[in-house]
């Protein structure tokens, strides 16, 4: 068994068209880390995230997530890895048409685990991210950021291993930026390994965790600053 | 809390049609499936009461008792083997039978018909029919004898091919109903790409998606079909009693009910059942990588 959740090495991706975003990617995520991806708009933070939660094969290089080389392993094996990853999509990826409480519990649904606990789960988790008064509306009604606070319950809701969020505060004012941080450190604190990406200057300014920035195309690791 | 699918599969476009398809699908398959079994049971009866029975015309000799004749015919026959059994059809019978046919009106002097003897076959021991006859020729020329097995083997064919032509057209209806399935869950399956891609993201994995489309179509199935059967239970009772009105007996049909509404009943169980399975390869064999 590794000790890493995540490990690249010499990892590189070129889309079809032809744009290399990396070209040699060699890092590790450790359980229980908290790291911040930057990176100028276009540098691959979301490609990398992609990798991360198996949606992007690598050109080239080896990826490892949770000790297992995804790459070759069995298809039908490949949600076992997905199950104990949780992705806040930059663009939310809710389900249209569920309401806010189904979108929630669906991850535990899609689990195995019983309908009564897995919305009861969603409805004290929609409460803590203030849309307890939501929880029957659909997602189109909502604003952008309460879409984006329901796709982080989905996300957190099965404390997964590894938490990959894309610009999870993009949409949302300072104050709630820094609920969601609390919630994150929340889960980090309870043994989940946190990658979030962003360009969010003040949240990177006032939180103490490594970053991983991708710069021309390899990632440079900075690291744990002590807390301001 | 809400049930609702986590496929919005009830509002799909493409699959709206279905069950209309599937419903006559399932009308003409049990109605034809039925009267297969119809004809099959109709005709087991007959051609068994065919295969073992052959039948005597034994002349009627103006003036003199056809008495002396019978009675050295059944004596021949009662020395064949392979005959259970033979005796005349009663006068009496014989006068109801042509009364029926030609009517009440026409005259018809008994004495000049011959004498039917109905001779029941065993079935165990093989009967040498050419030696029986020439036994008979030699009692008198002019006693026929018929053998309905000659030509009871070519209705009995014309049965088969009518059986053999009503259980392909189930069989195809079967097969359209299970390809136009198939069709729309790929349909389906494209449309809804992107919810089943969130689904994979979010871990679900193949049989869950593959659960939502079978659950869907298995529904779809019951329903629709339980329609088409209702529609074609009826077809059936109003065809019955048309055929009751023209003579078929009402004790076999009666009896034949009972199979019927089986196959009726079943056939919604049936068709959900194999529409169901259609969706959960279809759907496994779209998300193959």
């Amino acid at each position: 068994m590794s000790d890493f959740i995540a490990q690249f090495v010499g990892v590189g991706h070129q889309y079809k068209k032809g744009a290399e975003i990396f070209k040699g990617a060699t890092f590790n995520i450790e359980p229980g880390s908290f790291h911040f991806l930057t990176g100028p708009s276009g540098s691959g933070k979301s490609s990398l995230l992609k990798m991360l939660y198996l949606g992007l094969k690598p050109t080239w290089g080896s990826i490892r997530l949770f000790g297992e080389d995804p790459l070759t392993m069995k298809p039908s094996l490949l949600p076992l890895l997905r199950q104990q990853v949780g992705v806040v999509f930059q663009e939310f990826k809710l389900l249209d048409h569920l309401k806010v409480i189904d979108n929630v519990s669906l991850p535990l649904r899609v689990r195995g685990i019983e309908a009564k606990r897995s919305y009861r789960d969603a409805r004290e988790l929609l409460n803590w991210v203030g849309l307890g008064d939501s929880l029957q509306a659909y997602p189109a009604t909502l604003s952008g950021g309460q879409q984006q606070r329901v796709a982080i319950a989905r996300a957190v809701i099965t404390r997964p291993q590894l938490l990959l969020a894309d610009e999870p505060t993009g949409n949302v004012d300072d104050d709630m930026a820094i609920k969601l941080l609390h919630l994150f450190e929340e889960l980090n604190k309870m043994g989940t390994a946190i990658v979030i990406a962003t360009h969010n200057q003040r949240l990177l300014e006032r939180s103490p965790y490594p970053h991983l920035t991708i710069r021309r195309g390899t990632i440079i690791r900075t690291p744990k600053r002590s807390k301001p | 809390m809400n049930n609702s699918q986590d496929l919005p599969l009830k509002n799909d476009i493409a699959a709206r049609f279905l069950p209309l398809i599937i419903g006559l699908m399932v009308y003409v398959g049990t109605l034809c499936f039925v009267f297969t079994l119809f004809i099959l049971s109709a005709t087991h009866l007959w051609e068994n009461q065919l295969r073992t029975q052959i039948t005597l015309e034994v002349p009627a000799s103006p003036g003199a008792s056809s008495a002396p004749l019978q009675a050295q015919v059944l004596q021949v026959l009662s020395k064949t083997p392979g005959i259970q059994q033979a005796s005349a059809v009663p006068k009496k019978e014989v006068e109801t039978l042509l009364q029926s046919l030609l009517g009440t009106t026409l005259p018809v002097d008994l004495q000049f018909l011959p004498v039917l003897i109905e001779v029941s076959l065993n079935g165990r021991e093989p009967i040498d029919i050419p030696m029986l006859e020439a036994r008979l020729k030699i009692i008198s020329p002019q006693i026929q004898l018929i053998d309905h097995r000659p030509w009871q083997v070519q209705v009995s064919s014309l049965i088969n091919a009518s059986v053999v032509l009503a259980s392909t057209l189930t069989f195809l209806v079967l097969l359209t109903a299970l390809v136009t399935t198939t069709f729309a869950t790929r349909t389906s399956l494209l449309i809804h790409r992107q919810v089943v891609e969130v689904l994979h993201l979010i871990g679900a994995t193949n049989e869950y998606i593959a659960k939502q489309f079978q659950v869907h179509a298995l529904k779809q199935g019951l329903i629709a079909s339980a329609i088409g059967a209702a529609f074609a239970f009826l077809t059936f009772i109003g065809i019955a009693a048309l055929l009751e009105k023209a003579g078929l007996p009402s004790t076999s049909l009666s009896s034949f009910s009972i199979q019927a509404f089986c196959v009726f009943a079943l056939s919604p169980f049936v068709t959900g059942g194999f529409m169901m399975l259609s969706a959960r390869l279809t759907v496994m064999r779209g998300l193959r990588p």
